[in-house]
């Protein structure tokens, strides 16, 4: 005998997961007209950018790129070659090989010519795996470097490269990013046009699977096969191209990607550089920032551009994708956690009352209740709290307005950057935004919880691997089918956010 | 509630439907409008390549006669070509531009209330290089959008006009002062008829002013104001003043500056002054500071001995022996920059090579 009790509680809990829904829907909403704004003002401008300017000047600030390396032998040498080329006027390439078991180092040696130097690397910051030997290129000694390094994870890798990096901006870039070319140009664009403020620059992610990758540099855009990713190719383009394009325009970036993203390397010193226990590096250093400036009273900005960008390999599996996003939320958790001080902290400006707490709201909470809405929604059916009319219609609207933000995303990127040029992919990626909601979401939202869970119980991280098809070089090659075999756990250099 | 949820869903799916054709049209319309203008675009296109190869010597008539919209159409190539071109073809293709009246436009939009239409007027003035236009740019270095400032920094550079360095200095004395490489970089477009006023600037009382000459100084090669910035070495009050001397005095590579950078590379200063003294010393070549240098190689100070190290590598066969009698003297623990510079000498990189192989403009 079910009391009446009980189906007023599922009742109401059933309405306030509907109004969760809307808010959340409605939030990205905004959040993606803000970034259509940020596009139109972007595009306005591009005439008088001054990138040229900025490549032709002996005074633009030169960057160190660090690119940490797990096992990426597949994709190393089209990587660092792809890097090699940017337009750039000065920067140097610091490859910190992580303790890899497999051929990177020796493919490295190989193509660039290594030779070893006694290098003496200041421990500015702190870090775990020893420096095993510093190399240099032969023919650029002054511009690639290579470090070898017992296995400490890919925080340590990088703050063995912030060590080494002698430059004044330092760009963190994963081993299996490729960047188009004028994308270092970019974002370091605003530390010279606002050189008093800009603390930190993040770049954009694009899927790369699907595209035709030629000498580095992606030469045809499309939307890559499987379903599995091109609903990630919406997803991306709705959460990272116009989530944070929207944070930024707030004043509230607190994710910039590992993948792509600039630094001042002074300031990243003075912070003590990337966290070693925290699976959500590259968030949590963007998070702390924000803490290490706010209390210091500075004036600083965090800022974002939306183009050019750094095409990433997307996990092609859904055992991959899952891990991928257990450990992101994990870092979402953990993160949220360690800061938590932060949170609605009035001392912490936009960041405290308005960012964190809307990740915790929006983003931490987000799965538990999408779960919670798939249990409690036939619960309440079977015991009569609710009628099927009220559940069909629910669904509808829920996964409705859902759709809504997606299709506006597309809108907005079709009528800014339009990187898939060709009609099919436009049509794949209506169908994507469609089929996003049924089963994709809901087995995502699982992974999530389990990995928040995993941060509760504050039980040992496990990074994943992703087995990497690499880029090639000519003859033109299409980046990935899926991979063929389990990967090797281990800790690698996937995007703990891209 | 269900009734809410009826108006809801009605309310999605209209807004679904009209994204979704609005998406597709926006693929329709601008696919057709990039044909258009592709079409429009390429006889002018045509033109002007013909006629910057012919170093504008014909065809000035013909360019200036095209209709608007095809000149519209072809004017991004058109500019893209002024920055590419040089001696006549550049100035034949400034005067089709002068000619069309897009200079004069440009002057006029200066004014425009929107900050996009000035910034892109001070742009196009800066690509035609209008002399005539700097007294409007230099007001411009007031205007209260950063963004319309950065342009005018930039476009003032390129004109190379070289009375605009006073305006450009000033700029940097505000609350929110231009950025100052930018103006650094447009001061050294002005060429060495600046020296005398940055010279001059260098008792000025905003610190970021002084430093900015100083680098301007440096990259102008004003080897006649070697003394004047030694001074400023000496006994400005501002630490990042003081560095940028040492940096300038370095690229200035006179003699006057040895004696001052030794000074400055001495212990009890601050590290960062002593590590750019000693960078400076490398770059300037100073045989004579070769004891100096060495004896910071053991400096606990990273940034010190480590620059005193690759200082003596770009210092000859007394900067190699020094790197030498380090490495043999020292335990192991004390003697790695040096090791670390001897091994780039052997590697052959007495210099840091400016740009990656493959990047070019």
């Amino acid at each position: 005998m079910i009391e009446e009790w009980t189906r007023d509680l599922l009742r109401i809990t059933d309405v306030a997961i509907f109004v969760y829904f809307v808010l959340l829907n409605s939030s990205y909403l905004v959040l993606i007209v803000l970034a259509g704004q940020e596009f139109f003002r972007h595009l306005r401008r591009t005439t008088f950018a001054g990138a040229d300017d900025m490549f032709r000047s002996p005074l633009t600030l030169p960057v160190s790129v660090i690119v940490p390396a797990y096992n990426e032998g597949p994709g190393i040498i089209a990587a660092v070659q792809a890097m090699t080329a940017l337009r750039y006027p000065r920067y140097e390439i610091v490859v910190v090989d992580d303790g890899s078991t497999d051929e990177t180092f020796a493919l490295l040696q190989q193509q660039f010519d290594l030779v070893e130097v006694p290098k003496v690397v200041p421990a500015e910051v702190p870090t775990r795996g020893r420096v095993l030997s510093v190399h240099v290129a032969r023919a650029n000694p002054e511009t690639l470097v290579v470090v070898r390094k017992e296995n400490g994870g890919k925080a340590d890798a990088l703050n063995v490269g912030l060590n080494v990096a002698r430059h004044p901006l330092v760009c963190m870039v994963d081993a299996d990013s490729v960047l188009d070319p004028d994308a270092l140009l970019s974002v370091a664009k605003p530390f010279g046009d606002d050189p008093l403020r800009v603390a930190a620059c993040g770049g954009v992610i694009r899927i790369a699977n699907g595209c035709t990758v030629v000498g580095g540099r992606v030469v045809d855009v499309r939307m890559p096969r499987s379903w599995l990713l091109r609903v990630q190719v919406v997803e991306y383009l709705r959460a990272f191209l116009m989530g944070r394009t929207g944070w930024s325009r707030l004043g509230g970036l607190v994710v910039i990607s590992g993948a792509f993203g600039v630094f001042r390397r002074d300031l990243l010193v003075r912070i003590g550089g990337l966290d070693h226990d925290t699976i959500g590096e590259d968030a949590e250093l963007v998070v702390r920032l924000h803490h290490y400036l706010r209390e210091r009273g500075e004036d600083y900005r965090v800022v974002f551009v939306a183009e050019p960008v750094s095409w990433s390999e997307a996990p092609s599996t859904m055992r991959v994708l899952g891990r991928q996003r257990r450990r992101w939320h994990r870092g979402i958790a953990e993160i949220l956690s360690k800061h938590r001080r932060m949170i609605l902290n009035p001392r912490y400006g936009r960041i405290g009352m308005v960012a964190l707490p809307y990740y915790v709201l929006f983003e931490l909470l987000a799965p538990f209740v999408e779960l919670g809405a798939l249990v409690l929604l036939p619960l309440g059916l079977w015991i009569d709290a609710i009628n099927v009319d009220f559940a069909i219609r629910f669904a509808l609207v829920a996964y409705g307005y859902g759709l809504l933000v997606s299709l506006t995303a597309l809108f907005i990127e079709e009528v800014s950057f339009h990187r898939y040029p060709r009609a099919a992919d436009l049509a794949r990626g209506l169908v994507a935004a469609v089929i996003e909601n049924f089963g994709y979401r809901q087995i995502l939202a699982a992974y999530q919880v389990y990995g928040a869970w995993g941060a509760w119980r504050g039980k040992q991280a496990v990074w994943g691997a992703m087995q990497r098809e690499g880029f090639s070089s000519p003859p033109p090659a299409v980046v990935g089918p899926p991979p063929a075999s389990e990967p090797v756990p281990a800790a690698d250099v996937t995007p703990s956010r891209d | 509630m269900l009734r809410i949820f009826t108006i809801a869903i009605a309310v999605l799916a209209v807004v679904i439907a009209v994204l979704s054709v609005a998406i597709v049209s926006a693929r329709v319309v601008r696919t057709a409008r990039a044909r258009r203008q592709s079409a429009l675009a390429a006889a002018p296109r045509k033109q002007l390549l013909a006629f910057v190869a012919d170093n504008g010597e014909e065809g000035a008539d013909d360019l200036v006669a095209i209709g608007e919209d095809a000149w519209r159409a072809a004017e991004p190539a058109a500019v893209a070509l002024l920055g590419k071109v040089r001696g006549e073809a550049h100035r034949a293709l400034v005067d089709v531009f002068t000619r069309r009246g897009v200079g004069l436009r440009a002057r006029r939009a200066l004014r425009d209330r929107s900050p996009v239409r000035r910034a892109r007027a001070a742009q196009t003035l800066g690509d035609l290089e209008l002399r005539e236009a700097v007294g409007d740019l230099c007001d411009l270095l007031a205007d209260r959008h950063a963004e319309v400032r950065i342009v005018a920094v930039r476009a003032l550079g390129r004109i190379g006009e070289p009375g605009a360095a006073w305006r450009l200095l000033a700029s940097l004395d505000r609350s929110d002062p231009t950025p100052a490489l930018l103006v650094t970089d447009a001061l050294v477009q002005l060429g060495p008829d600046v020296e005398v006023t940055l010279s001059a600037a260098l008792d000025h009382p905003q610190a970021r002013v002084r430093a900015v000459c100083l680098d301007a100084l440096g990259l102008l090669g004003a080897t006649g104001t070697a003394g004047r910035v030694a001074r400023v070495l000496r006994d400005d009050p501002e630490l990042d003043v003081r560095i940028a001397a040492a940096a300038t005095l370095g690229k200035l590579g006179t003699p006057a500056g040895i004696a001052p950078l030794a000074e400055a590379l001495r212990p009890g200063r601050p590290a960062a002054l002593r590590a750019a003294a000693a960078k400076a010393l490398g770059e300037l070549g100073a045989k004579s500071a070769v004891a100096d240098l060495e004896a910071q190689l053991g400096d606990p100070a990273y940034r010190v001995a480590h620059e005193a190290a690759h200082a003596l590598r770009r210092l000859g066969p007394a900067g190699r022996a020094a790197l030498e009698r380090r490495v043999a003297a020292a335990d192991p623990a004390e003697g790695g920059h040096a090791r670390e510079a001897l091994a780039m000498l052997a590697i052959g990189t007495a210099d840091p090579a400016p740009v990656l192989a493959g990047v070019g403009p």
